[in-house]
């Protein structure tokens, strides 16, 4: 690289440096890929104790690769229909595993062992898992790839979304639900769809406030009445039927009839039978929540089949789950005939729906990812209504000028400096009011979520703030201009222009909510809860908490086996609620 | 891209002279009701004068231009007619604005429901990030309108002359649209609840010129059921489409409003000559 500055005259043009930008360039490249080494080696390493690879027999690895990896490899580059692409891949894979080996082999020979780690390890965590990355988005452009990953991501999102709530419902009282379901929202949803066939406005605008006034009636009837149906038919009246009901309409819309009592009915059908007679049957799944879960992964995915038939392309994509679910079945088998010894990994049925306990093999960690998503719900509810209302206020409602001016300016900086106070802090004043003076208790998910929800407001004010603010004023002029009133403008064109963004505000402040822990020592959050959490005013436990506990542990195999596999929890948690948060957005982003 | 249905006989290519063709053949603005009337309106931005004493009538069902070089006050001069102005805190209005018998700037004019009866059209055109029926049913829809949506969609679409371009995507996002065909969905959903005037702030000077004559052809046929105020920098248009013309010059100050044929053909002032020649300004 040439360093000096003069310019060079090179046949009447000159030559103009270009040093500095390109030192920097380097630099910064430098910088961001040695931190993503460093995490990637970290997440290696945890991924590794979690599933206890590093006891793996080769073989084992060999035959899942065999079963699973490839075939799914195989189904990208199909649907990806590039022979570059496909070339590329084989030339990585071939190309890769000599040169894992040979470098692993060198540095083992000399320099020295690395700890826990063999050369089929490295070669499936260097090649295959950045390979499978990389083909995974090539193969999502091809039409039978989108397909594919689009039903894979309905099945297990749904399926996250149901088992979510299932959760909910064990502090939430199903029965005040079901109340305030049929008095309020049932016939609210009546008169609004009567108002909107027969356009009566007068019928939509009663809806609301005959919402409303059902569910104080029920919130007064819950002491009162003390005949109720089983929860499986609470969940089947309440949340099953209205979404089936609702994936119905959708497909009807599009112009089928048949369809739509196909794709409403067959899955709640099945959640039907499974809820009320799988247990009985010996199917090892049954009862309300698995009614719950099937109903809500299932009725999705039936739209999406649909939709997939009705356009007819990329149909074989269809068969990604089946590849997926069979190369697993067709691995276990092999392994169980040949008698290849499997890892024990610390990730397992176990660890996500036992208590914890002193014995490592036993501890578990479903008290406080139950805790975990409680507190993540009301702290999204809690954070998003107050962020949003408050961000509206300052952005829309405030003048600019006179004492209301200064008052906001001075509220204004309030909100950027509360951002950068430490969490602890947040902590004593989550103890101090919620949990002393208000009386909420010590540790319990009331005081948790309304301190973390304290927590990331400003970061949520502020984002929502920059979002709203990037609205064009030609929007809003316009809107006044047609005689609209200021809440009609906000509500008609700011927000829902807005919403993306003030979307991905709370998604990253959610982030930092879900992994914090000093708060939750301060007011007295539990490090261990040995049971699920049964009411909102009962002793609490998060994530970060137990694992937090568990690193102080003096038994090595929790330090690192059940760390680890609590990390991993964790983070598949955060992304997959992230992930959703996403999706959502870039929705709503199309959408409009 | 269907043909705009144009009425129009005049030639829209000549240039301004001192002869050029000038105002609707079969429209006078003389025993024309008032539509619009302003009494010693003073506007100012803080301390400077935006708005210097300006007294004018504006007729009933004609199209009348405020002309003018940068800064005259002729697009707030348009604003005080549906108090916009409100919006900007720096901004104070003096004076009388008449609009269907009271002057808009009592205290009990409600300045929301003032602008449910007058339409306004922007120079960018701004429609909303919502449908093509969204947008043009936007005034209905906060208006709490009671009758056939569709219907009045349809009918403004018409009225717009983009109702042959659209009627396929009336789903389709209103930002999908070219500049032109943009600014004639603003142009529907002004007129779609059915105002009284209709307000425009340089609609064609973000448009290429077929664009715009198509935008110019549609105000003629606007004039017919609305009062239509346009404020505009481009004399030919405001030659070809107005009735009545107010020059503004420097200052805020009206320096003469008359028939459009007479203010180019004969104005009273030099100043006006001046400025309609291109000799200042």
């Amino acid at each position: 690289m040439a360093t000096d500055t003069d310019t060079a005259r090179i046949e009447g043009f000159g030559e103009v440096s270009r040093v500095r930008g390109i030192v920097f360039e380097y630099l910064s490249l430098g910088a961001s890929v040695l931190g993503i080494f460093a995490l990637a080696v970290l997440l290696i390493y945890v991924t590794i104790d979690a599933f206890d690879l590093a006891g793996t027999s080769p073989v084992w690895l060999l035959t899942y690769f065999v079963t699973l990896v490839v075939p799914f490899l195989a189904f990208c580059l199909y649907s990806a229909r590039d022979r570059e692409v496909t070339r590329r891949a084989v030339t990585v894979s071939g190309g890769g595993l000599v040169a894992v080996a040979a470098v692993f082999t060198a540095i083992e020979t000399f320099v020295g062992q690395i700890p826990r780690l063999n050369w089929q390890l490295a070669y499936l965590f260097v090649v295959v898992a950045p390979l499978t990355g990389y083909l995974v988005y090539v193969g999502a452009r091809g039409r039978p790839g989108a397909v594919g990953f689009g039903l894979v991501g309905r099945l297990i999102g749904g399926t996250a979304i149901g088992l979510a709530f299932s959760v909910l419902f064990l502090v939430f009282d199903e029965r005040l639900w079901f109340l305030a379901y049929t008095i309020g929202i049932v016939p609210a949803a009546l008169v609004y769809g009567y108002g909107r066939v027969r356009d009566v406005s007068v019928a939509s605008a009663a809806a609301i406030p005959i919402a409303v006034l059902g569910v104080l009636v029920a919130v007064l009837l819950r002491p009162v009445v003390d005949v109720y149906p089983t929860t499986v038919f609470i969940y089947l009246w309440t949340l099953a039927i209205p979404i089936a009901a609702a994936g119905a309409l959708l497909v009807n819309g599009r112009g089928n009839r048949t369809a739509a009592l196909v794709a409403g009915g067959v899955p709640l059908a099945l959640a039907v039978v499974i809820g009320l007679f799988g247990r009985a049957a010996g199917l090892g799944v049954g009862g309300p929540n698995a009614l719950l879960v099937i109903s809500v992964a299932g009725v999705p995915t039936a739209v999406y089949l649909h939709r997939v038939f009705d356009v007819g392309e990329g149909v074989t994509g269809l068969g990604v789950p089946v590849l997926l679910v069979g190369g697993a079945l067709v691995g276990a088998f092999v392994v169980e005939t040949f008698g290849i010894p499997t890892p024990n990994p610390w990730v397992s049925e176990t660890f996500l729906t036992e208590a914890p306990s002193r014995n490592a093999r036993d501890a578990g960690l479903y008290p406080a990812i139950v805790g975990s998503v409680i507190i993540i719900a009301m702290v999204a509810v809690f954070s998003f209504v107050l962020g949003v209302a408050t961000s509206v206020f300052l952005e829309e409602y405030t003048a600019d000028s006179g004492v209301i001016g200064a008052l906001t300016r001075l509220l204004q900086i309030n909100i950027a400096n509360l951002a950068a106070v430490p969490s602890v802090v947040y902590g004593l004043l989550g103890l101090g009011l919620f949990a002393n003076l208000l009386g909420f208790g010590f540790g319990t998910a009331v005081t948790v979520s309304l301190t973390l929800s304290l927590l990331i407001l400003p970061i949520t004010i502020i984002s929502a703030q920059e979002a709203i603010r990037s609205v064009p004023d030609d929007l809003r002029r316009g809107s006044d201009a047609m005689g609209a009133t200021r809440w009609q403008t906000t509500k008609n064109v700011v927000l829902p222009e807005a919403f993306p963004g003030i979307l991905t505000g709370t998604i990253l402040a959610l982030g930092r909510a879900i992994g914090e822990t000093a708060p939750l020592i301060m007011v007295g959050a539990a490090t261990t809860v040995f049971s699920a959490p049964s009411s909102l005013f009962s002793k609490f436990s998060a994530m970060p908490m137990q694992i937090y506990a568990w690193a102080n542990f003096p038994q090595e195999e929790f330090r690192y086996g059940v760390v680890a596999a609590g990390v991993i929890t964790l983070l598949i948690i955060l992304i997959g609620m992230n992930g959703t948060a996403i999706l959502l957005r870039n929705r709503a982003e199309r959408g409009t | 891209m269907s043909n705009t249905p144009s009425s129009d006989t005049r030639s829209s290519d000549s240039l301004i002279t001192t002869d050029v063709e000038t105002g609707s053949n079969d429209r006078t603005a003389e025993s024309r009701a008032t539509a619009v009337a302003t009494r010693d309106l003073n506007v100012y931005y803080g301390d400077e004068q935006a708005i210097d004493d300006v007294s004018m009538d504006i007729p009933e069902n004609r199209v009348t231009a405020l002309i003018g070089p940068s800064g005259c006050g002729k697009s707030t001069f348009l604003r005080c007619i549906n108090r916009m102005n409100d919006m900007i805190e720096v901004c104070r209005v003096e004076g009388e604005v008449e609009f269907g018998g009271k002057n808009v700037y009592d205290a009990d004019v409600d300045p929301v429901a003032l602008r449910r009866r007058i339409g306004m059209v922007f120079q960018k055109p701004n429609p909303f990030p919502k449908s093509i029926r969204d947008n043009v049913a936007y005034g209905l829809k906060i208006q709490g309108f009671d009758g056939d949506v569709d219907e009045r969609v349809e009918e403004s679409l018409k009225g717009a002359a983009l109702w042959d371009e659209v009627k396929d995507q009336l789903d389709s996002s209103g930002l999908d649209l070219s500049g032109g065909q943009q600014q004639r969905l603003c142009i529907a959903r002004a007129i779609a609840p059915d105002p009284e005037v209709i307000l425009m702030d340089e609609p064609t000077s973000a448009l290429d010129p077929v664009a715009a004559s198509k935008i110019e052809d549609l105000i003629d046929d606007l004039a017919e059921e609305y009062t239509v105020i346009i404020v505009t920098h481009n004399m030919q248009q405001a030659a070809r489409i107005s009735d009545r013309t107010a020059v503004f010059l420097t200052g805020g100050r009206l320096v003469e409003y008359d028939d459009t044929a007479k203010i180019f053909e004969d104005p009273e002032e030099q100043r006006v000559e001046d400025y309609i020649t291109g000799k200042f300004g």
